[in-house]
């Protein structure tokens, strides 16, 4: 068998007295996967859409961010995200405000559009410009993904990402 | 465990109760992850729901559609860096604070009360191992138990290393447990 495809821990049942099977049942007790989680999970398969193209994430400026910041934090500024679809480009820049987040975002090529900022509670909708550009207040932070629709093109949805 | 790659082509083409099994597989995993970063019920939460929304959109281009454990390794990993970027957050160093996730579950009400005082015992021992060590065990006690493939996409750690820091962690943890008067057994490093 492929080393990689060993199980590295020990199941809860496992008899052998391994000391990670004893591990495993305390997690069990102590911090099992919240019944809501689970449920939440099971439900994010009608999220599923078959009608749209994903713009993949391209780019995400919080691994350079980490790096410079250090440990300890400070004021990173906006968070720059590229997500990129074969003929659509979406840039965002996510900025903080409290528990909210403020979307500032470019289509490349630019175009108008109409835009829906999805996240688990709902959708926003939001209008971008002739030229592309497009914000939006108050998304709330969480997962997040913008569906794009552009007059004679698929739908693009971009990767759901955490802000 | 059952045909993985069956299950993400079912699911791919619509099919709940094959995505139902997916959640069930590896759900465990997810939520381990996110705790190995110490994010709270809240964050642990959109780590989890931003997972499985990912996957759902990527079903159908998967690359190794067999590997897709490894695949919600790497992306719980990715999402808990993005929610500790948050201003003001500073990236955990094993401090303590053992209470917030301890607090997160009530003794099943049948369990004794010397059992339950030895569950939270052992579980403040654990938490207040070094880091690496806490975030090692937790991925490890996963339910069900990881590969040794997942395991290294949640920690970016070698599969070489795994073994041996495995065993060094669980040593440290028969101690910490011992000077907190709990006997554990440590086993080998095997």
């Amino acid at each position: 068998m492929d080393e990689r495809d060993r199980t590295a821990g020990a199941g809860r049942n496992d008899e052998s007295g391994d000391p990670m099977s004893t591990l495993s049942a305390l997690a069990a007790r102590m911090d099992p996967v919240p019944p809501a989680v689970l449920e939440a999970a099971r439900a994010t398969f009608t999220w599923r859409t078959i009608d749209a193209e994903l713009a993949e994430l391209a780019f995400d400026s919080t691994f350079s961010d980490l790096a410079l910041a250090g440990v300890r934090g400070g004021e990173l500024g906006p968070r720059l995200l590229t997500f990129e679809a074969p003929q659509l480009t979406v840039e965002l820049e996510v900025s903080e405000v409290g528990d909210a987040r403020r979307f500032v975002g470019q289509l490349v090529p630019p175009t108008a559009a109409e835009l829906e900022i999805r996240h688990p509670s709902g959708a926003t909708p939001v209008t971008a410009d002739e030229l592309g550009r497009f914000s939006a207040d108050r998304i709330p932070a969480g997962p997040v993904s913008v569906r794009v629709v552009r007059s004679g093109h698929d739908p693009v949805e971009t990767d759901w990402i955490t802000v | 465990m059952g045909d993985v790659a069956g299950l993400v082509a079912a699911a791919a083409r619509g099919d709940q109760e094959a995505w139902n099994a997916l959640v069930s597989r590896y759900a465990g995993l997810v939520w381990a992850v996110a705790r190995s970063f110490r994010l709270d019920d809240a964050d642990a939460g959109d780590v989890s729901q931003t997972c499985w929304l990912r996957l759902v959109e990527h079903l159908g281009r998967l690359r190794d559609p067999e590997r897709v454990g490894a695949w919600l390794a790497t992306t719980a990993r990715n999402e808990a860096m993005r929610i500790l970027r948050r201003s003001g957050r500073q990236v955990p160093v094993g401090d303590g604070h053992e209470l917030d996730v301890a607090d997160a579950s009530q003794p099943a009400p049948d369990r004794g009360v010397l059992t339950a005082e030895r569950d939270e015992v052992l579980w403040r021992a654990f938490e207040s191992l070094p880091a690496r060590c806490r975030a090692l065990l937790r991925v490890l006690m996963a339910d069900p138990p990881p590969t040794y493939e997942e395991v290294s996409a949640a920690l970016d750690m070698p599969i070489g290393s795994i073994g041996p820091t495995r065993g060094r962690c669980l040593e440290r943890l028969r101690k910490n447990a011992e000077l907190a008067g709990i006997t554990v057994d440590a086993g080998d490093s095997a």
